[in-house]
């Protein structure tokens, strides 16, 4: 009886539960499945605007004679290369200087970090452009104090557009990564320190033997999500360039690309799919690569 | 809870019914007709002018004029066509004639042909060509983007030139020029943003080609215009006689600050010119300067655009009748918004107004618009084609290295090699 009764309260519950993850299931049917699936059968197919037309893998074969794309790609390569160690390193060092208790005003200079990161990315782009522009205050500083001569055609020239792109997203985000590395430094027990101190370990030699190896989940997860982040780059170069990734494509990023063969160009919305699968196979290879590295290195 | 929702499900559905017929009712009394453009000196101040002159014969149609950039209006329209709901798109939306074509070829269906109520014979016929497609005509012809040499009279006199110095002058002589207002006063002789192919078109044009020919094929490395064009602009940066602009709104800053003593585009440029009224006086007009190849003139065209009607708009007829009976019709329209704003408009029957023959006192009295209007019928008729956008990004994209003395027939080739990548 008592078990009967159990069998029918069970399945009570297992309806209702459900029910109650129906719509979130529904939602997400919806807004996510459908779209992926769709946009896959997208990338098969080609045309204008709305005239499209069952294309096969002719859109993969486009991808290899299109000078634009490759150079998309090279960029974004350029950017991920480039950008996301020095970001990580640059992040680390902070967060484990910003976690000594002895550092007077820690809380100030952690909210000073951390704080670009809550700004809107149109807004500190066009600030950017601004402070960068050639007349700026970036340019007139560096004249002021004698360091170059002439203004830095920041935005002008093919290697210091890239160069502003890479500060500025640096700007923004290290202090985003900083924030996990000092939760996971709090975990990290203080008596390790204190034997390695005891023991006469260098500084230095803490910082590389202790705490990057402690870090290590947290430094993966920051370098896949940092990864994801930069090969998706799209509203710095978009508000830097005015949306044209110049000069000369020099700062054209694969989701810049996207956009402007939807949204700038006689729109192609099949061949714009596949560029956006580029980028996903891009992120999961990447993804892959990074955490059979750091498996690598646990043996 | 079951009970509940069977109980109230069909009332609630009920109310929400009448509520939305309800709006539908005050929306279809209210009558405004929303339109989309993106200069606030030339077409949303003509537009608004256009509106106050309907509403007040028709009272119960009302006019929603919005501002936004360019390529905002540009992308905002192709993703609403693209999502195939029309509630965000608005009844009228302005395109530029380079673009005209994509739209219409793209999304068949989305604008309304107005071939039965427009007489189109009244219009400049290179208008009327771009906005047709299988024999339909789809929009209301606008404003010409017949070009000019606007130049700064005082930098130009300080540095010993006379106006008559600055008429018939070939590009060679535009950058001597140059040169010499750069010693003698200290100005730059024009903006130039590097990544606005715009300059190449006005000189590619002026000797009638395009990158593509009467057919639609690229025409990019047997183009003598465009290789003459992408010379003198190399020129041009070499000599480094121009402001470095980045960005639109940057470009009009090297004029409206008094940066640079010449300003090359399309006469809508006349607005944002004498939005300064401190320069009253300062500047002339002559024609552009020529390339020296076979065909060059000194006439050409930058932009220009056409109002578009959108085919799901609530107010489709009003939206019709205000264009026809506005645009198509009212002579005296014309004649302001040519002395107020500058704009040249593509009615045939307006040229012949008192506007055109009157002198600007912000021009020293000069005779612009009579000017603008001879060289309006010696601009060289060429085919736009459809991919004029991805066409100007490869060409800027050369733009550096060509500064930097790549020979012209190589970046000519990397040109057609990336376009030829770029339309399929």
């Amino acid at each position: 009886m008592a078990h009967a009764r159990r069998g029918g309260i069970g399945r009570y519950y297992d309806v209702n539960g459900w029910l109650f993850v129906a719509p979130a299931l529904g939602l997400i049917a919806l807004f996510m499945i459908y779209p992926i699936l769709w946009s896959l059968w997208m990338s098969f197919q080609s045309g204008r605007g709305m005239m499209m037309k069952f294309a096969g893998f002719a859109n993969i074969v486009r991808l290899w004679n299109d000078p634009v794309f490759i150079k998309a790609l090279t960029n974004t390569m350029t950017y991920f290369v480039v950008q996301v160690p020095i970001m990580i390193l640059l992040a680390l060092i902070l967060a484990s200087l910003l976690n000594n208790p002895r550092l007077v005003g820690r809380g100030l200079f952690r909210t000073a970090i951390f704080l670009p990161c809550v700004t809107s990315l149109v807004a500190y782009s066009v600030l950017f452009k601004g402070m960068f522009a050639p007349d700026g205050i970036v340019n007139s500083t560096l004249q002021a104090i004698g360091i170059i001569a002439s203004p830095i055609p920041w935005l002008t020239n093919a290697f210091w557009a890239k160069t502003l792109v890479i500060i500025a997203i640096t700007w923004r985000w290290t202090g985003y990564n900083m924030i996990f590395y000092l939760a996971a430094l709090q975990n990290i027990d203080k008596s390790i320190y204190e034997v390695a101190r005891i023991d006469g370990v260098p500084a230095w030699a803490r910082f590389t033997h202790i705490t990057i190896p402690l870090l290590k989940p947290v430094i993966l997860f920051t370098t896949v999500i940092s990864t994801i982040g930069t090969l998706q780059l799209f509203d710095e170069v978009y508000n830097l360039t005015e949306g044209k990734g110049g000069p000369s494509n020099a700062t054209l990023t694969l989701s810049l690309y996207i956009y402007n063969l939807t949204f700038r160009f006689m729109p192609n919305f099949g061949y714009a799919a596949t560029v956006s699968y580029v980028i996903v196979v891009l992120v999961a290879l990447l993804a892959f690569v990074q955490f059979f590295a750091a498996r690598e290195r646990d043996r | 809870m079951d009970i509940l929702a069977r109980a109230y499900l069909p009332r609630i559905a009920g109310l929400a019914l009448a509520s939305a017929s309800f709006l539908a009712v005050t929306a279809a009394e209210a009558k405004e007709i929303t339109i989309w453009c993106w200069d606030p000196n030339f077409n949303v101040a003509i537009m608004k002018e256009a509106g106050a002159r309907y509403t007040k014969k028709h009272a119960d149609v009302t006019f929603n004029v919005v501002d936004f950039a360019k390529t905002d209006v540009e992308q905002k329209l192709q993703t609403g066509l693209a999502s195939g709901t029309a509630d965000a798109l608005p009844d009228i939306v302005l395109i530029e004639d380079y673009g005209a074509q994509k739209y219409l070829q793209s999304f068949p269906g989305a604008f309304a042909p107005l071939s039965g109520t427009v007489d189109y014979s009244g219009f400049a016929p290179y208008k009327v060509e771009v906005m047709t497609l299988d024999g339909q005509v789809y929009g209301m012809p606008f404003d010409s983007g017949v070009t000019g040499l606007y130049y700064r009279k005082d930098y130009l006199e300080q540095a010993g030139f006379k106006p008559e110095d600055m008429q018939n002058l070939t590009w060679d002589r535009f950058i001597e020029i140059g040169r010499q207002v750069e010693t003698k006063t200290g100005k730059k002789m024009m903006g130039l943003d590097p990544n606005d192919a715009g300059l190449v078109r006005i000189m590619m044009q002026s000797a009638g080609q395009w990158y593509f020919d009467k057919e639609g094929k690229t025409n990019i490395t047997g183009n003598a215009a465009l290789k003459a064009a992408l010379e003198t602009v190399g020129k041009i940066m070499q000599a480094d006689i121009y402001k470095a602009a980045n960005g639109w709104s940057d470009w009009v800053g090297t004029f409206t600050s008094g940066d640079v003593a010449t300003v090359m585009a399309g006469v809508w440029i006349t607005g944002t010119v004498k939005a300064q009224p401190d320069q009253a006086g300062k500047w002339g007009v002559a024609p552009i300067p020529t390339l020296g190849i076979e065909g060059a003139t000194h006439a050409s065209n930058l932009g220009g655009s056409s109002w578009y009607v959108l085919e799901s708009s609530a107010e489709k007829a009003e939206a019709i009748d205000f264009l026809n009976e506005i645009y198509a019709k009212d002579i005296d329209f014309y004649q302001k918004i040519l002395q107020e704003r500058g704009a040249v408009g593509s009615l045939l029957a307006a040229r012949g107004g008192a506007a055109y023959e009157a002198a600007d006192p912000f021009f020293g009295g000069e005779k612009v618009w009579q000017n603008f209007s001879d060289w309006l019928a010696k601009v060289p008729s060429v085919n736009y084609g459809v991919f004029t956008n991805e066409a100007d990004l490869a060409v800027t994209a050369q733009l550096p290295a060509l500064t930097q003395g790549m020979p012209v027939d190589e970046a000519l080739k990397a040109i057609e090699s990336e376009i030829s990548g770029q339309i399929q």
